[in-house]
């Protein structure tokens, strides 16, 4: 079965939320795989927003910009999305009047466009509802066409509106005129082994791993798209027992966390590029005093304040580069839900491990699409906490805690532990912490700090190859452009030509001999970077002297769509 | 401090000595910060702080210069920064005693907004601004204590604008404790401190601190002259807001010493989020089942 690219149009706070999130958990409830992603403006009311779900029988990790249905909720919506929707496609929309839209009506008729509508509002009104029971209208009218059944909607309908009796009345009855008016378009066949997923996002899933490896105090400050990690964690709290903070600023955030791991906690704190400029003195802070820190970036295009409600991959130079100063820190990408899971909990481990900063990249895509996803794949990853405990604090001597060992790597133990004390001094010292501007003092402890890299790349993963070693086009990537990546090696595989990705999931220090090898066996080598510079490949291209054949770049806030990839594949790969 | 306080400290000069350190002292003969560290001391071993549990955070400024010279678990952050960085603290483990100490140019101007949000919070740290009335680290520019006229590094003129009144200022936001003291009264300052340890919440004490290097204007003898003790002023109630608002304001009269504003029926951050259990997160660093929550 090919992927079913649904797009739900409406202005901004016209309820298409409620339409979208309905359409996806019956989908899921149905064994159905699934992506979804929100387009909206960074406004509360009006605008155009888009919610586009993705699903077939199989895996599916990216989205689409066209469309096979699209809904439309309202007029101004219909005009900026119409063309979005396919030949031979279904437009579903419940305007009473078309005078306004005949161009759009008679166009779609030409692109062989199925047209299903019903006069939504005064059928709501019938029902004794209001214009938002539209929505439940056209969610019926959607489920119909694809030709499921009712009763699924019908009680995730009921869930919602538990406490308002009397308006789950007025939607059942909605919903149920809904399905009289229209008649099923497809017959989709129902995946056969029906498998407990859950619908799940990327900040969901990152606030999930944090809680599940042991942070019990997260801050933050809002800042799109990073702010619905704040909500889940908050949500929670009464049930984790995390404390969770909303603080004055980003500057206060990463100041508090990084005071609440030196007083011995998990602590964490997320924001986007913006807030995590004013994090960055704070970064600085946490290399040379060797407390842990992990921020994350959900990012967003800048600069300035950019677009807040797009995605971007811009910001990579940003988290290398942070702070001023030299000193080790690890920068990790992640690309999805279950990964993001995953890999905070590793983010958490490498800075108390190395005792060092450690950001994480999400981007507003990763952040926000919703995908059906499998239990089991959120690992549960060893706490490692590398810390000196119990007998061992009776050994201690105050100048272990910044011992110039050989790895950079030195003992760490909690204030009030012993009393074996040290001093967590941002002015240069030595290995007790005690204050020293002697050359060649300073100079020894400037290299540990900085030594940390070396043991710390030895350590990492060389990043991960999909797809065999040679094909005919390659490309290197991370972040979100996984998700797409992963759809299109797919995608092209029983077709004539072959498709291979490297994805870098630890992004700094940056590995490179699987890079080298890759290279070396594929001529048609790609980036494919969601900025203007081409941040990884610039890095990658300065470390090794190689150099990329071309480099796929978008940055106008969209995420890349399978579409703009099979275009450029096919482009690249003629010969 | 009593004749007494004395005794007690001769017989747990042990304690006392236990906070000294090796390394050589790097203030001015004459400054204030002397006397308040020994006044820290005191305190600290008077009311039998358990030193192992203490953690002294300390800004970056001539003040800052301690963290390396007072034995215990110290961190020395960045300019500005302290309250955050030792609320945080606090917040991880509750056990602790943290002290947080930083200038007038960190607290009033490069940091400001940290203290307001710091007694909005009420969180349980004692706070001990050291109030020379310059940026002396940075060898005596004006900071926004600096009287209107005084003459500072980079104003060679006199400072042009009021000064702003750190005790007005966070008496506006209903803070839990408010006290001042001087570093030229190093019993009325051992005093003051130990009221702040006791405190529940965000303990704020401004120190008049003579800094001889950069701030002629007010010596020891200055300090003593123009201040004076509330406890001594009839009819003075630490406990209405209204009559601190009074002092503090008032502009011809002497510069009030002492316990200045306390209500202790504030609830500090702490037991505002956990329902008045704080719990010490350090031990609670586990894997958490997760699998009920989505
Ligand atoms: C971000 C930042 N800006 C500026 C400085 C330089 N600086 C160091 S101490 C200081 C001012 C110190 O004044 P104050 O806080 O009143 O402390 P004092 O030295 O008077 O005790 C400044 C501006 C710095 N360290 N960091
Ligand atoms: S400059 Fe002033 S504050 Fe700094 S050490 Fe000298 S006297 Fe003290």
């Amino acid at each position: 079965m090919n992927r079913i690219r649904l797009k739900i149009v409406g202005q901004s706070g016209s309820g298409l939320l409620t339409v979208g999130d309905i359409v996806s958990q019956g989908l899921n409830q149905l064994g159905f795989q699934l992506c979804s992603d929100r387009e909206y403006p960074s406004l509360i009311k009006g605008g155009h927003s888009c919610y586009t779900i993705n699903f077939a029988n199989h895996p599916i990790r990216s989205l689409s910009h066209t469309a096979d249905i699209l809904v439309a909720i309202d007029k101004p919506s219909l005009v900026a999305y119409h063309q979005a929707l396919k030949p031979k496609g279904t437009l579903i929309h419940g305007y009473e009047r078309t005078q306004g839209i005949k161009d759009i009506l008679d166009q779609a008729k030409k692109k062989n466009i199925t047209i299903i509508s019903t006069k939504a509002r005064q059928l709501a009104h019938t029902y004794g509802g209001n214009e938002l029971m539209a929505n439940v209208i056209l969610t019926g009218m959607v489920w119909k066409a694809l030709g499921f059944e009712l009763k699924i909607v019908q009680k995730l309908f009921e869930k919602k509106f538990q406490r308002k009796p009397e308006i789950s009345k007025i939607a059942i009855k909605c919903l149920k005129a809904a399905f009289n008016e229209v008649k099923k378009i497809s017959d989709i066949p129902l995946p056969t082994k029906k498998k407990t997923r859950k619908l799940l996002d990327g900040n969901h899933s990152l606030a999930l791993g944090a809680v599940h490896a042991g942070v019990r105090f997260y801050v933050a400050y809002p800042m799109s798209p990073s702010s619905s990690i704040l909500t889940h964690m908050a949500n929670m709290s009464t049930k984790t027992g995390v404390i969770v903070k909303q603080a004055e600023d980003e500057i206060t955030v990463a100041q508090l966390a990084l005071g609440a791991i030196h007083g011995g906690t998990r602590a964490l704190c997320a924001t986007s590029g913006g807030g995590f400029d004013l994090m960055t003195e704070t970064v600085s802070l946490a290399g040379i005093i060797e407390t842990p820190l992990v921020i994350i970036i959900v990012q967003r295009p800048g600069p300035g304040t950019g677009l807040p409600t797009w995605t971007a991959q811009g910001d990579l130079n940003l988290a290398i580069h942070a702070g001023h100063g030299e000193f080790t820190r690890l920068v990790i990408g992640v690309s999805d839900p279950v990964d993001t899971y995953n890999n905070i909990q590793h983010a958490l481990n490498y800075a108390e491990k190395y005792q060092i900063p450690v950001i994480l990249l999400s981007d507003k895509v990763t952040a926000e699409s919703k995908h059906t996803i499998d239990p089991k794949d959120f690992e549960s990853i060893a706490i490692e906490r590398n810390l000196t405990e119990g007998k061992d604090l009776k050994k201690l001597a105050s100048s272990d805690r910044y011992a110039l060992t050989k790895s950079g790597v030195s003992k760490r133990w909690l204030p009030g532990s012993c009393k074996t004390w040290y001093f967590a001094n941002s002015d240069e010292h030595k290995e007790d912490g005690v204050l020293t501007e002697e050359g060649e003092e300073a100079g020894k402890m400037y290299a540990k700090r900085n030594r940390k890299l070396e043991t710390l790349l030895e350590e990492l993963p060389e990043p991960t190859l999909y797809g065999d070693i040679k094909a005919d086009i390659s490309f290197i990537g991370w972040g979100s452009t996984r998700t797409t990546m992963l759809d299109i090696i797919e995608f092209y595989k029983d077709k004539n030509i072959s498709v291979n990705y490297l994805h870098y999931d630890y992004l700094w220090p940056l590995k490179t001999k699987m890079f080298e090898k890759v290279h070396k066996n594929n001529a048609n080598i790609h980036l494919i970077e969601g900025n203007y510079l081409g941040q990884l490949g610039n890095l990658l291209e300065q470390k090794t002297g190689l150099k990329l054949k071309q480099k796929f770049l978008k940055y106008d806030g969209r995420p890349f769509f399978i579409e703009d990839v099979i275009e450029y594949i096919d482009k690249h790969t003629k010969s | 401090m009593k004749s007494q306080d004395l005794k007690v400290l001769a017989k747990k000069s042990d304690q006392y000595l236990e906070y000294e350190t090796d390394e050589l002292m790097t203030w001015c003969g004459g400054c204030g910060n002397y006397a308040i560290q020994n006044a820290v001391k005191r305190s600290l071993v008077l009311e039998n702080i358990d030193h192992q549990n203490i953690l002294f955070c300390f800004d970056i400024g001539c003040s800052g210069n301690e963290s390396d010279k007072i034995q215990g678990y110290t961190i020395h952050g960045l300019h500005g920064r302290i309250l955050p960085l030792a609320a945080g603290a606090k917040i991880a483990n509750p056990n602790l005693t943290v002290i947080a100490t930083a200038g007038d140019g960190a607290t009033l101007s490069e940091g400001v907004n940290h203290l307001i949000h710091a007694i909005r919070n009420d969180y349980p740290i004692l706070f001990l601004l050291h109030d020379n009335q310059n940026y002396a680290l940075t060898t005596g520019q004006a900071s926004s204590t600096s009287p209107r006229g005084c003459r500072r590094n980079a104003a060679p003129e006199g400072v042009p604008v009021d000064p702003l009144n750190p005790l007005e200022l966070v008496l506006s936001q209903k803070p839990s404790f408010v006290a001042q003291t001087t570093s030229s009264h190093p019993d009325h300052m051992t005093d003051t401190f130990r009221k702040a340890l006791n405190h529940k919440g965000f303990a704020f004490v401004s120190i008049l601190q003579t800094c001889p290097t950069y701030n002629k204007q007010t010596s020891n003898q200055w300090y003593l002259e123009n201040t004076i003790e509330v406890e001594t002023i009839k009819k003075y109630d630490h406990t209405n807001i209204w009559d601190a608002r009074k002092i503090v304001e008032s502009e011809n009269e002497k510069i009030p010493l002492g316990l200045i504003y306390q209500n202790p029926k504030k609830t500090n951050f702490l037991n505002a989020m956990e329902n008045g259990k704080p719990r010490n997160l350090t031990k609670e660093v586990k894997h958490y089942d997760v699998s009920k929550l989505y």
